[in-house]
């Protein structure tokens, strides 16, 4: 049995809870190579140059070994099925210029029109209508998830209205995501017969997601709606307008990275603090606190711990390696936000840290579309839950957690409480 | 109060005019203007601004003593 890397370790299920001690033996080789000959970079500087380098490429085409995601021992990568079934590119997996255009068209119709773009502050009302209701049911419990009953429901009801996807359809695209997550897994379990044995229904989860999000904008073909795809299907001519299966392909995206993400800082935040009683005291006293405090949340557990299509275009130096052309390339946002060399005491919890310039969201032309909606709805929940949930004890610790490895996050967060102030 | 804006280093991100555009526009292209003494009530939207720049280029006045009152 040869001996697991860092990097296998950190990606086992039952480090989920906690894959910092891994990562930290990981940073001791900024860029590591893996067995599958999948470069795996851990520091915060190694990966700002990579993110801002024209040599980097995030389309998965590109790579002609694709073997991102190959398990030692197997013939299957758990990450091609999904890959194999999303035929049309969308902006996360697109270079320059296709992924410049497509982004910008998509831009004022999801933040409003230049010169002064409203819509995301313009949400702000009805953010606080749903957290206040979500806080409201709360009223005469003693014992509530704070994944199920609040961290979930806001951003998927937000996103909804956002894009103009019927709410009553959540059901279905919840579950087709749930199980195309479930079957995605990078680590040493990717071989597992259960892992394996997903790959098929997840591979269809996504066809059905993407049939269901063509059907929607043909929908809005016919008949224009309220929203962002309709929008999008409709506009002019002007700014290059976008094919029918590349916007399906964005919808889906920004149907899936528009809520998943946000559920789990969501969770996260209320886990990391109750689990910091000083900090938890401190936002209390002091609500404004609120804005810094989401970013130091989101630098504490990411909610994107790693981004795994780049790839190199050409040979690549850096950190004493050579990246070789068409070697896949992982970035480790969550150990990025944890490298000493960056920030001081990295896994202190500090609501008022100082240039605070974490990598959640990413840098340079794939920095989070989403960012600021995300931030708003994270501020307002996680803010609203601290004034008002009174007396929060966690009842389980660590929570179970979710099994799939990117998109990091307890499945549930029980939390006792005393009750709720108006 | 009173914002200051670096920018040699902003790049044009907009983060911070999607979070207060009463005090950050682009103008054409990815040029950035801003009211650098913008209303005091317009403290929480400025905050976020600042939190939000990728590239931490918003510097904003901490010591008008206002603490605790921007209470959303
Ligand atoms: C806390 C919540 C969120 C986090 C932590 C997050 C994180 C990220 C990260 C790290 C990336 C870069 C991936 C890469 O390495 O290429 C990204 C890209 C993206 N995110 Fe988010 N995201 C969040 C919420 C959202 C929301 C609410 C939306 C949609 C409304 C969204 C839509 C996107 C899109 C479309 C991209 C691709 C951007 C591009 O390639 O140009 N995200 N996000
Ligand atoms: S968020 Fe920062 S980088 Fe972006 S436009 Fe505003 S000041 Fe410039």
């Amino acid at each position: 049995m040869v001996e697991e890397t860092p990097w296998q370790q950190a990606l086992r299920y039952a480090n989920r809870a906690n894959p910092y001690p891994f990562y930290e033996e990981l940073r001791k080789t900024p860029v590591a190579r893996q067995p599958d000959g999948t470069y795996v970079v851990s520091t915060y500087r190694e990966i700002v140059a990579l993110l801002h380098d024209p040599r980097v490429s995030s389309d998965p085409k590109k790579c002609p070994a694709p073997g991102a995601a190959r398990t030692q021992g197997s013939g299957e990568p758990a990450a091609e099925p999904i890959r194999q079934v999303l035929t049309e590119p969308n902006i996360i997996i697109s270079d320059p210029p296709e992924h410049d255009r497509d982004r910008r068209a998509m831009m004022p119709h999801f933040v409003g029109p230049p010169p002064a773009p409203r819509w995301i502050s313009d949400l702000e009302p009805e953010i606080r209508r749903i957290v206040g209701g979500l806080l409201d049911a709360m009223q005469g419990k003693s014992r509530i998830d704070a994944v199920d009953a609040f961290a979930y429901p806001l951003p998927v009801t937000v996103i909804c209205k956002v894009l103009g996807v019927p709410l009553e359809d959540e059901p279905r695209f919840h579950r087709w995501i749930e199980t195309a997550l479930d079957a995605l897994d990078f680590g040493p379990e990717a071989a597992s017969e259960e892992i394996q044995s997903r790959q098929a229904e997840g591979r269809q989860a996504v066809q059905e997601f993407g049939r269901f999000a063509a059907e929607l904008l043909d929908g809005y073909a016919r008949q224009p709606g309220p929203g962002m795809l309709s929008a999008l299907m409709n506009a002019d001519g002007q700014d290059a307008r976008m094919s029918k299966g590349v916007l399906a392909s964005n919808a889906l995206l920004l149907i899936f990275a528009g809520h998943e993400t946000t559920v789990n800082l969501i969770a996260h935040s209320v886990l990391t603090l109750l689990r910091h009683p000083d900090a938890l005291e401190q936002l209390r006293r002091r609500p404004e606190l609120i804005v810094p405090g989401v970013e130091e949340l989101l630098r504490f557990e990411s909610s994107v711990q790693f981004w795994h299509t780049r790839s190199a275009l050409e040979d690549i130096d850096i950190a004493g390696t050579t990246i070789p052309k068409g070697a896949p390339i992982f970035l480790v946002y969550g150990s990025a936000n944890r490298d000493p060399e960056r920030f001081t005491h990295p896994d202190t919890l500090d609501l008022e840290r100082r240039d605070n310039q974490h990598l959640g969201f990413s840098q340079g032309i794939h920095f989070c579309f989403g960012a600021p909606l995300a931030r708003l709805e994270v501020q307002v929940a996680v803010g609203e839950f601290v004034r008002r949930v009174r007396g929060p004890r966690l009842v389980e610790d660590p929570p179970p957690y979710r099994h799939n490895q990117i998109f990091r996050g307890p499945r549930h967060v029980l939390v006792d409480i005393d009750g709720i102030s108006a | 109060m009173r914002i200051v804006v670096d920018l040699n280093r902003c790049q044009g991100y907009g983060q911070c005019v999607y979070l207060a555009h009463e005090v950050f526009r682009l103008s054409g292209q990815e040029a950035l203007t801003y009211e650098p003494n913008p209303d005091e009530e317009q403290r929480l939207h400025v905050e976020r601004a600042a939190a939000a720049c990728p590239v931490q280029a918003i510097v904003l006045d901490r010591l008008d003593g206002t603490e605790g009152s921007t209470t959303p």
